[in-house]
């Protein structure tokens, strides 16, 4: 909402600067988003009047003017426009003005002739975009008066924010009333008293309400024999302030109240009605009306509609028909001044997609009293600026008064709940201030009654302490620090964990990716993942066809990272995410009772180059690199996580590159290499190798507490092993067999070198151990150790065919 | 006979040091001592001569003779460790270790800035007490929005604003939910943060439709308005420096009464008009939980009385470091990952 600090002024004295004003309405709680200042930058631009306008002698585009600034000698201007003639009044700048934008007005000759000043158009003035011509002021523009006076440029606008609780604050009055209340100004409320003819306006018209429900209230008087015309200036240069646009006298004085009081209202041609009655109903199947922007509007019977003997003549609260529209041949108008149901017209408003300023002060709320004075004070300006009879007594269709509202504030509740001692004579007095009014009280305790324009809104005590709060200042309230006492439960198991995962990742020298939780089938399909994959839970309103639903899977994420990341030059990268993952419920049916599972996940990419360095020759990232992230990270969580080759593993792997991850042969996640199919269909330059983890799965494992082994006292004895093997023997199968015959003597056994080339035969791999050999109760001979060699070199020889290099 | 060889010891121990203190070569220096003290060195062959002298004349003669030795032995270890030395700085001089090349390490890995803004401020709130709490993403409209004293026709409801999964079911449009799920697990004392992603319809330059947000709620007897802002006053003077300028604003929410933003006042540099501009920045919105909220989990509200609060995390991290547009946060540009 837009408020004009000049019409503020109005109803209250403000305070001397704007910024003081502005951080008071701040912190009583009303943002402010925007101070403008319209007439910024002009100065010394008066009123003047063309008196001649006689043709340049050197140009034919320019035409030279004397015009009278109120003020010795006329001034001699050149002017390049051509829509002034003697006698118009113009905006001119004189020499030493400037205008918006930093543009000062010298003395200086066009075209060999003395030009002392300049004569304006809309734009130059910061006006808007008219620059067609000069801009012509009304006739009676006073002479030499300074623009900004005239045209209201020196004034404040403040676009403020209301909060949905305070509707009342969307109005003039409301802001206000309380600046009045926290100043201690008075508070000047316009008189609306309008004068009367003799003529009763239930001669005149009538008003049934048939959904009291939806309209507790309609109010409406009749004004004949009005002139309906153009609003005075100083009405249409306020609305203009207010951001609305004038219109006719009729028209702008019901938006003028509406922004005065908040209260919104409408003008009907009376004449245009059929039988002159109002009725307040539903509307009926297939009933339609067009609407003041011209639409034609279907209506359905959950909207209220204010309807004559036979149809529809206004959407009630929202937007008023084009057939009873008050123009220029109206001579009768009905006003209405009424009170919806605030949830009636948040509907009505949503569905007709038709969200007006009205409908915006009715869903917030209307003021039961503010109806009657608003009716009265858009009478009394309507008899003021069209003229006119209005009848006598109003049409108050009430069948609902509304009870009042009562509040009881117990006076310890402020010490206690805010943390602040405050004299039960204060608090009295401050919600007096804000309109609320003692009905009874007790020693401890004062009841009071809610003002009409909060019964919205207020309704219990927390409300009136948090008035007390709002007049005393939060700013300046206490600060104290409360005892935390958490108690002992568990609401998040696996943050801390998580948290401990995500720091060895970056750690490992991996960066950190975070993506959008939105998923596609389409996007699972790319990412080579299987059907049941696509399987997502689906949202009804999705933003685009990538984010029909929820993701099942973090790989196509970092699939897509690396993609991005790759168009952007990046020659290789090592990321991680952590995140949710989603999977309908048993049943595949989400309901508020079956909530998608969300177990924790984390994934793994690596793709293309390792980092560039002096010393280190780059490489491409490979699977062992990926696997050994993983194992490290499991070593880390001490975990005891085994990797299972898988034969004909999904699309997004490579075959014979790939494995699931098996922690107590229970399925937590997978690895491999990335196929061509996917590395194509995300154009990725460079191969891939992707892991993705259960983390629940794996946090739901209990780590076993290490226990202390005690360390060996007979000193060690290292012997190195090479066997020439079968090519496609794995190697574990060989450390495995190697262990088994070790006996208890073998502590340790490693592969240190795995060699396939030139000295080797084609079909063969020459796989170097290292074994360590110690026991607990003495130093080893040679003898031992030979005797435990010897017996591993023959298993390994008759069970692999192996021979020793 | 004594004089002859007393005086071909003190002439071996002449030449010898002579010769060791001319030596600049370890090999020259080893090959040396074996042709003076050797087994078969001069050494040797001169106290051969020792035979013939009588037993009375023989301790004096061996005396200098094992001075000699000791005098020998000791220069031409010196010497070697002279050698040694020379040598080392000679291999120093060809060697150039460049201080300006990288040393060999991990490529740096990082987290994410939206994970660690937002485990710094849970730690913070974790220093003072609080546990930290998780709600699901996929929440029920009653958590959402019911318990939360949300009327049913309320704006932020509409599939304008809010993903809808089915009727009663949405992406949660903050993380106030948790406080809701917490509160039924247990009673009071509660002091809790949530962290998490929220979801919202409104996707342009300034808004993502994933985000980030911290919930906090404390609840106990004598919870005041005035430990709400003590609270959060800390956490402002330990996030973002002990001398940081706070306000508190009237606001509404419908689950908190009284309600209220609080902003900081923040100096950076300005990227349009230059230099520094300092201006505050809302920051957090919070409030006294309110009595509908604690109707809706059965907390006695003439018993305890709680605040809460709830920020974002993205905007947090935007403002310490100077991030101009949100889809940063979100497109895992490497580039931009790099820089924090």
């Amino acid at each position: 909402m837009l408020i004009s600090l000049n019409w503020l002024r109005e109803y209250v004295d403000l305070p001397e600067t704007v910024e003081e004003l502005c951080e008071r309405l701040t912190l009583l709680g009303l943002e402010i988003e925007k101070i403008t200042r319209p007439g910024e930058g002009i100065d010394k631009v008066i009123i003047g009047q063309v008196l001649s306008v006689e043709p340049h002698p050197n140009a034919d585009k320019l035409s030279v003017c004397r015009t009278d600034v109120g003020a010795g000698e006329p001034l001699q201007i050149v002017c390049g426009a051509t829509n002034m003639k003697p006698g118009d009044k113009v905006p001119t700048a004189l020499v030493g003005a400037t205008l918006p934008g930093g543009f000062e007005i010298g003395r200086r000759k066009m075209r060999g002739v003395e030009s002392a000043g300049m004569m304006c158009s809309a734009r130059e003035l910061g006006l808007g975009e008219d620059h067609m011509g000069l801009l012509i002021l009304p006739e009676d523009a006073p002479i030499g008066q300074d623009i900004r006076t005239y045209l209201g440029l020196d004034d404040t606008i403040l676009e403020i924010e209301v909060t949905p609780n305070r509707g009342d604050w969307a109005s003039m009055i409301g802001v206000a009333r309380e600046l009045a209340a926290w100043f201690g100004r008075e508070f000047r409320v316009p008189r609306a008293v309008p004068g009367e003819g003799s003529q009763p306006v239930q001669a005149l018209t009538s008003v049934t309400i048939e959904d009291p429900e939806g309209c507790p209230r309609y109010i409406a008087r009749v004004i004949e024999g009005v002139k309906v015309g153009p609003s005075p200036d100083w009405m249409a240069r306020r609305l203009t302030a207010a951001g609305m646009r004038p219109i006719n006298n009729v028209v702008d004085v019901t938006n003028y109240v509406l922004m005065e009081t908040g209260h919104p209202l409408h003008a009907f041609d009376y004449d245009r009605l059929a039988e002159n009655r109002i009725v307040v109903r539903r509307a009926r199947s297939g009933e339609q009306i067009t609407t003041l922007d011209g639409e034609r509007r279907n209506l359905t019977p959950d909207m209220l509609v204010i309807a004559d003997a036979r149809c529809p003549q206004a959407v009630a609260g929202i937007m008023g028909g084009a057939d009873s529209e008050v123009t220029e041949n109206s001579t009768r108008i009905l006003l209405e001044s009424a009170v919806f149901q605030p949830s009636l017209i948040r509907r009505t408003a949503k569905n007709l997609g038709l969200v007006t300023e009205a409908a915006q002060h009715f869903q917030q709320g209307a003021d039961w009293n503010m109806a009657e004075y608003a009716i009265n004070r858009a009478a009394d300006l309507i008899l003021q600026l069209a003229g006119g009879t209005l009848a006598a007594g109003l049409w108050d269709a009430a069948p609902n008064p509304p009870a009042p509202v009562s509040v009881r504030l117990r006076h310890d509740r402020v010490a206690s709940f805010l943390g602040v001692e405050m004299p039960v004579d204060a608090q009295r007095k401050t919600l007096e201030l804000l309109g609320f009014t003692p009905e009874a009280q007790d020693d401890c305790s004062t009841t009071f009654r809610v003002p009409s324009w909060r019964v919205h809104d207020v309704s219990m005590e927390t409300d009136l302490l948090e008035e007390l709060a709002r007049f005393y200042g939060y700013d300046r309230l206490p600060e104290t620090l409360p005892p935390v006492r958490a108690n002992a439960m568990v609401f998040a198991p696996y943050d801390e964990p998580q948290e401990k995962v995500r720091r060895f990742l970056a750690d490992r020298g991996l960066t950190e990716v975070f993506n959008w939780t939105f998923s596609s089938p389409a996007l699972v399909e790319r990412a080579g993942l299987p059907e049941s994959f696509a399987q997502l839970v689906r949202l009804s309103n999705p933003l685009t066809e990538n984010h029909v639903g929820m993701r099942t899977s973090l790989i196509p994420g970092l699939l897509s990272v690396a993609e991005r990341n790759a168009r952007r030059g990046a020659p290789g990268l090592a990321v991680f995410e952590l995140g949710p993952v989603f999977h309908l419920p048993a049943g595949g049916e989400v309901t508020p009772d079956t909530l998608p599972d969300e177990p924790p996940a984390l994934a793994v990419l690596l793709g293309g180059s390792t980092p560039q360095h002096w010393n280190i020759p780059a490489r491409n990232y490979d699977l062992y690199d990926l696997k050994g992230i993983v194992e490290s990270l499991a070593a880390w969580l001490r975990v005891d996580l085994r990797f299972r080759p898988v034969e004909n593993p999904w699309p997004l792997f490579v075959p014979g590159q790939a494995a699931e991850l098996l922690l107590r042969d229970q399925v937590v996640g997978r690895a491999g290499q990335v196929s061509g199919r996917v590395i194509r269909a995300f154009d990725l330059p460079f191969d891939c190798c992707v892991a993705e983890l259960d983390l629940r799965a794996i946090f739901d494992v209990p780590s076993d507490l290490p226990q202390f082994q005690e360390l060996p006292a007979f000193p060690p004895s290292t012997r190195d092993l090479a066997v020439l093997v079968d090519r496609s023997l794995p190697a574990g199968d060989l450390l495995e067999a190697v262990r088994e015959k070790g006996g208890a003597i073998l502590r340790d056994a490693k592969i240190f070198d795995v060699y396939t080339g030139k000295q080797v035969a084609p079909d063969r791999k020459s796989v170097a151990i290292s074994l360590v050999f110690q026991s607990p109760e003495r130093t080893l001979t040679d003898a031992d150790t030979q005797q435990a060699f010897d017996r591993i070199v023959k298993h390994l020889e008759r069970k692999f065919q192996a021979t020793l290099r | 006979m004594t004089t002859e060889i007393t005086g071909k010891l003190n002439e071996l121990e002449r030449r010898g040091l002579e010769a060791v203190a001319a030596c600049d070569d370890p090999r020259q220096l080893e090959s040396l001592r074996v042709s003076l003290l050797g087994r078969k060195g001069e050494l040797t062959e001169i106290l051969r001569g020792l035979a013939s002298l009588s037993p009375e004349e023989r301790p004096e003669v061996g005396k200098i003779a094992n001075r000699v030795k000791e005098a020998l032995t000791s220069a031409i270890d010196r010497r070697k460790a002279e050698l040694a030395e020379l040598e080392e700085v000679r291999r120093a001089q060809q060697t150039f270790f460049d201080w300006t090349l990288p040393g060999r390490s991990l490529p740096p890995g990082r987290t994410h800035l939206i994970a660690r803004t937002a485990r710094e401020v849970v730690d913070v709130f974790r220093a003072m007490g609080f546990k930290v709490a998780w709600g699901p993403d996929v929440e029920t409209e009653y958590y959402n929005f019911d318990a939360l004293n949300t009327p049913s026709d309320h704006p932020a409801r509409d599939s304008h604003d809010t993903f809808y999964v089915r009727p009663g079911v949405v992406l949660r449009t903050q993380t106030s939910p948790v406080q809701i799920r917490v509160m039924e697990r247990t009673q009071p004392p509660v002091a809790i943060v949530a962290p998490g992603r929220v979801y919202r319809v409104d996707w342009d330059a300034t808004h993502s439709p994933m985000f980030f947000q911290i919930e906090g709620l404390l609840v106990d007897r004598d919870v005041t308005f005035a430990d709400l802002k003590g609270t959060l006053t800390h956490f402002v003077r330990e996030y973002f420096g002990p001398k940081t300028q706070v306000r508190f604003r009237p606001h509404f929410f419908p689950f908190t009464e009284p309600s209220a933003e609080m902003d900081i006042l923040w100096t950076a540099p300005d990227r349009e008009g230059g230099g520094m501009k300092t201006r505050w920045l809302e920051m957090l919105g919070c409030g006294m939980v309110h009595p509908k909220v604690f109707e809706a989990v059965g907390y006695d509200y003439q018993k305890y009385s709680g605040f809460a609060f709830g920020m974002g995390v993205d905007r947090i991290a935007m403002v310490r470091h100077g991030i101009n547009a949100i889809a940063h946060l979100y497109e895992n540009d490497l580039r931009f990952l790099e820089q924090f």
